[in-house]
């Protein structure tokens, strides 16, 4: 029984269910750690509206992670098709952190503030610069094809990456979407620049996916079917990376530009 | 208390040294990173000659192996249709392989794919299943003794057919590499499960030049 989905290169795919323990037990931690946290957490201050989206961004990101990393999806994406792996890399790279970071509400990250080495480090770390680098860094190490064809083939290194993508995407949106460490600098022209920025950011491994005239990767290359043209997959892959990612940041915009014109609406005129 | 866009130094130096360095890197590498212009598939200290082997291919025509592939680079492999993981991936790279050789190249050889499973791999499936992958494709079958007799010839294991599970067609256990027969009709590379396409490509110009 596996834990973990993982590559099998020359492993014929098969429809017959099968268990992956680990994607189970994270799925429940997660939901206790949320319960938890909510649980410790007074978030009356917030509308019931409020609330309510917060309780639909958390099932959603659930739901979503547990369909991309469960069987089938996640052993078509850790060992046959490529598309697969970077529609899973949108989910737990992208839009899981997203709506997990958005699940809480803003009263659940003040503890943070009783820690000053903590803020400190996420001062640093989540600073837009920072984060804008590390997510970009941790996107292209582990789509690199001598990365990917290494930890693949392992469940540990599989779940490593799948954590890489999780951390990464929590560091690129906290600066967005966190109130801790306070950034009043961080204008919404400043974060709708950080979003498009990374939208249109052309990665190395992209280019590489979409120009190759060889498939970049030897664990879908060496895929029996379902996978059949790798370099057919490896294009779709590449366009489901930067389509993917696009519309997401392009979501994220348009959330930011709405806010921020509430924002100028309610203030009041000045004499 | 007023928010400077002050980032560590150190940190987004190290972040945009290594976003540079992947960048550049990326560029012109092949894609397993193997030296080009070396055979990358597995040389072989006594080479294969050619088996005297005469079958049928998918319009029911005899075929002799020798005769009709003399003069050509010859990519040779045993398999069967309903195999599920080893031949269609096999057959998946080297289709992909003929796209992307020069035309030149391309007509200088032939892939033979002989049958291991006669009786369930029938001329028409044959040409079916070959067909998806590459029109120029040939597909050869005959009697199990005849594929065995060639495969003792060229001392590689015969053909092992074990019983399917749950109602399924029985599996076949076959070789699992591609000969490569140069045009001198002798077999000095193989190629086992694993090989790439970047592979196939740098090698099969080498391979034609080596054997004019």
């Amino acid at each position: 029984m596996n834990w973990w989905c993982f590559a099998q290169p020359g492993t014929a795919w098969t429809w017959q269910w099968q268990p992956l323990i680990g994607v189970w037990l994270a799925i429940v931690l997660l939901v206790w750690v949320y319960r938890r946290v909510l649980s410790r957490t007074d978030d009356s201050y917030e509308s019931s509206r409020l609330r309510k989206s917060r309780r639909v961004a958390f099932a959603l990101a659930i739901v979503l992670l547990w369909a991309s990393l469960d069987w089938p999806l996640g052993p078509l994406g850790a060992s046959y098709l490529a598309s697969v792996h970077m529609v899973q890399f949108l989910v737990v790279g992208i839009a899981a952190p997203a709506l997990l970071l958005l699940a809480l509400p803003t009263a659940a990250y003040e503890p943070l503030r009783r820690y000053p080495r903590l803020i400190k480090a996420l001062s640093d770390l989540t600073h837009p610069v920072s984060a804008f680098f590390i997510f970009n860094i941790v996107m292209t190490v582990t789509h690199w094809p001598g990365v990917v064809d290494l930890l693949m083939p392992t469940q540990m290194g599989s779940f490593v990456l799948d954590i890489a993508w999780m951390l990464g995407g929590l560091i690129f949106w906290w600066p967005l979407i966190v109130p801790v460490p306070e950034r009043p600098g961080f204008h919404p022209l400043g974060k709708i620049a950080y979003l498009a920025l990374n939208a249109f950011l052309i990665r190395p491994p992209f280019a590489m996916m979409i120009f190759s005239e060889s498939p970049i990767y030897a664990i879908y290359e060496l895929a029996p079917p379902p996978a059949r043209d790798a370099l057919n997959d490896q294009q779709l892959a590449g366009a489901v990376m930067k389509i993917g990612s696009a519309w997401i940041m392009f979501a994220a915009v348009l959330v930011i530009f709405r806010h921020w014109m509430l924002a100028e609406s309610d203030r009041p005129e000045s004499a | 208390m007023s928010y400077q866009i002050k980032p560590p130094l150190k940190l987004h130096s190290l972040a945009f040294a290594l976003i540079l360095f992947s960048s550049v890197s990326s560029c012109g590498i092949p894609a397993d990173g193997d030296s080009v212009g070396e055979l990358r598939g597995t040389v072989m200290e006594v080479p294969i000659l050619k088996p005297d082997l005469v079958l049928t291919d998918m319009e029911g025509r005899l075929y002799d192996l020798r005769a009709e592939t003399d003069g050509y680079l010859s990519l040779v492999f045993f398999g069967y249709t309903n195999c599920p993981d080893v031949c269609p991936v096999h057959m998946a790279t080297l289709a992909g392989v003929f796209d992307e050789l020069a035309p030149e190249v391309r007509d200088a050889m032939k892939v033979i794919f002989v049958s291991t499973d006669p009786e369930r791999d029938t001329p028409d499936r044959l040409r079916q299943w070959l067909g998806a992958y590459h029109p120029s494709f040939l597909g050869l079958r005959g009697e199990m003794a005849t594929i065995n007799s060639a495969l003792a010839e060229m001392k590689l294991p015969g053909v092992a057919v074990v019983p399917g599970q749950h109602g399924s067609g029985p599996n076949i256990g076959h070789p699992s590499a591609v000969l490569a027969f140069g045009r001198d009709g002798l077999a000095r590379v193989r190629y086992p499960f694993g090989a790439r396409r970047a592979d196939w490509v740098n090698d099969l110009p080498l391979l034609l030049s080596e054997s004019p």
